[in-house]
């Protein structure tokens, strides 16, 4: 894992003194609120319904056992005993004081973390597949890469006042675990035609208001070049971009408006003068970052484990643990394990201090120390031995972290909805949660396989409906609540945007919406599709029918 | 007739208007004004940001939200509906 070094750390103590001072200026009314307001978002606070809310970096989702303890610690002192991990791989706490800012802040400086550009026009927590570095598919660990963009990109002179928000994913693999394509800049690392490492680069990726695919604008840039390649497309939009409108603000309007070999020429221009300049990753540099990263020290095991094997004969729960949230490994006897953030009933993403407390104490006794934050608003420990993998299972189920729901319809990702958030339209979690309720027989759910379903409060998307096998986006009627479903989004390497499938639902009709779709979907499927193959064999249509069928007698 | 409504400074937890536009935190205990008075209410406040943090105006039938508004205001005023960390919910 990466360590800061002087300069890191001097950079987050200062800002978080800066900070402290604003803070202090501002309750003792120097500060006005419209004056205050873009230094708190610059420090990733926001006022919401209820409170303030504290939206903390992770990096590239990352995080040590004593990482999380802090994260634990934070929310038993400062909040109400509770985070709340967000699709962007952060953590949000949902009611901090203003006054106590400082010493959270000050908390998190203490473990290397802070809540810098977890806001406003600038380039954001750059993300990642969330098994990096464990995955067996894998071309290259994408996280020293991240690691340099993140570098590269805090408190950037340059872009820290863009047109809007900005943001970057990577994936080290052919298959896609950080949906690159709904970033504004999405990277696959690839090999070149030397054998080097290389980036193919999407651009103008993004969901909200005008949801649009990213669209390649690269097949190989060199690794050395991957800062000048960003630049120069940072710049292209910076110059370019409009600032006029909010709503068109974003790159993927800009790169839709030029059409992509309009914008890659753009693009060009700044490349070519920017290639060979001071911003060419140094060799040394890249290796000294790749060292943090290098494999743990994992001990020659048999790809078998009898311990594991025998757990799965003794006990159905933990098979049905093993089958749904264990992920293979690259390294022979280990395991990444999914810690599932959606009990029946709960909230997508929250988790309380003391459950904290537990994963933090797995992943340094079982997992060399490490944790990941996944963009499905769930956890992993992403390098467990097989042979500790029942140990770990008992753990978890004692916390209440084991629900065998990974990639299954309960492990839904939903956005604070009207809840919490004051841009929301309607209200996600309790939608979430009646789905959840309703579909919670685990042997229904492994007989529907993965399905991705996501819900938004509003247009802004944070639940990426629009890339949901099913979404489903709240809106306001007239001051009521009804949601929109779509059918056949896709945030991987097939990526696509989902099909509305007809007019929106009262809230109490959803769950059993979706339902029926599901339904009818295990009516219709061929032998060995998933739900997503079948809504792409045979398009929106049966699907429109299931959901508009009846009305639920059970509802 | 309207409540004035704002967040407050210190924690930003939901505020009213309350009796001698004093902040309140029940809606119980919110003024419910006409509108002449409501707008004379929210100049007050509005000069007051070391309490009161982007105050504003909502409908109310009987004390109880009414306006488009109405959910979110409810929601405001109850605490989040999805079952845990505060006190009521609005379900």
């Amino acid at each position: 894992m990466y360590r800061y070094d002087e300069f890191d750390h001097a950079l987050v103590r200062e800002r978080v003194e800066e900070f402290s001072d604003q803070v202090a200026r501002r309750a003792s009314g120097a500060l006005t609120e419209d004056e205050f307001k873009p230094l708190r978002l610059m420090n990733g606070v926001y006022l919401q319904l209820h409170a303030y809310m504290l939206r903390v970096a992770i990096p590239y989702g990352v995080m040590s056992s004593r990482q999380m303890r802090r994260l634990g610690h934070i929310a038993r002192t400062y909040d109400k005993g509770y985070g709340h991990f967000t699709t962007r791989c952060n953590i949000q706490y949902n009611w901090p004081a203003l006054t106590d800012l400082p010493a959270i802040l000050s908390d998190l400086a203490d473990v290397e973390m802070h809540a810098i550009q977890t806001s406003g026009n600038c380039i954001r927590n750059t993300t990642t597949d969330v098994f990096a570095g464990a995955a067996d598919d894998e071309i290259e660990d994408p996280r020293p890469w991240c690691e340099i963009i993140r570098q590269w990109s805090t408190i950037h002179p340059e872009f820290s006042f863009l047109p809007r928000k900005f943001k970057i994913a990577v994936i080290g693999a052919g298959k896609d675990r950080a949906a690159i394509r709904t970033h504004d800049v999405g990277l696959q690392i690839v090999k070149g035609e030397d054998g080097e490492t290389a980036f193919r680069v999407f651009v103008g990726g993004g969901q909200g208001r005008l949801p649009h695919i990213g669209q390649e604008i690269a097949s190989a840039v060199p690794a050395a070049d991957l800062l000048a390649y960003l630049t120069a497309i940072l710049r292209a939009w910076n110059l370019l971009g409009r600032r006029d409108n909010i709503h068109k603000a974003r790159i993927k309007i800009l790169v839709a408006s030029l059409s992509i070999e309009a914008f890659r020429e753009e693009v060009d221009k700044h490349y070519a003068t920017l290639r060979h300049e001071d911003l060419r990753v140094p060799e040394d540099e890249a290796e000294r970052i790749k060292a943090y990263f290098a494999p743990p020290p994992f001990e020659d095991l048999p790809k078998v484990s009898g311990p594991f094997d025998r757990a799965m004969l003794a006990d159905p729960d933990f098979a049905r643990f093993a089958r749904n949230n264990v992920r293979r490994h690259r390294q022979p006897g280990y395991a990444s394990l999914v810690v599932s953030l959606k009990p029946v009933g709960g909230v997508p993403g929250d988790i309380t201090a003391d459950q904290m407390d537990v994963v933090a104490d797995l992943a340094e006794r079982y997992s060399f120390d490490e944790l990941r934050a996944a963009y499905e608003q769930n956890l992993v420990l992403p390098h467990v031995k097989l042979d500790d993998v029942p140990t770990v299972w008992r753990a978890l189920r004692e916390a209440g972290l084991a629900t065998a729901n990974a990639d299954l319809a309960t492990d839904v990702i939903a956005c604070p909805g009207l809840d919490y958030c004051s841009l929301a339209n309607a209200r996600s979690i309790p939608v979430a949660q009646a789905l959840s309720r309703r579909l919670a027989d685990l042997d229904y759910q492994e007989r529907l396989g993965p399905v991705r379903i996501n819900m938004s409060g509003c247009i802004n998307a944070c639940g990426h409906h629009h890339v949901g096998h099913i979404g489903v986006l709240g809106v306001d009627r007239k001051g009521e609540e009804y949601y929109q479903i779509t059918v056949g989004g896709s945030p991987d390497e097939q990526a696509a945007l989902g099909d509305i499938v007809g007019k929106s639902l009262p809230a109490d009709e959803v769950a059993p919406a979706i339902q029926r779709t599901l339904d009818r979907y295990l009516k219709i499927r061929a032998e060995g599709e998933r739900f997503i193959d079948t809504v792409r064999r045979v398009g929106p249509d049966p699907f429109r029918d299931a959901i508009y069928e009846t009305l639920d007698a059970t509802a | 007739m309207k409540i004035v409504t704002a967040n407050r400074l210190s924690d930003g937890r939901v505020i009213y208007a309350g009796a001698g536009n004093q902040p309140v935190e029940q809606l119980a205990q919110a003024s419910v004004l006409d509108e002449a008075t409501a707008e004379i209410v929210l100049a007050d406040v509005a000069g007051r940001p070391d309490v009161f943090v982007n105050p504003y105006l909502f409908d109310v039938q009987d004390r109880t939200p009414s306006g488009r508004d109405r959910l979110k205001e409810r929601i405001r005023s109850a605490g989040p509906t999805v079952g845990h960390s505060v006190v009521g919910g609005v379900g």
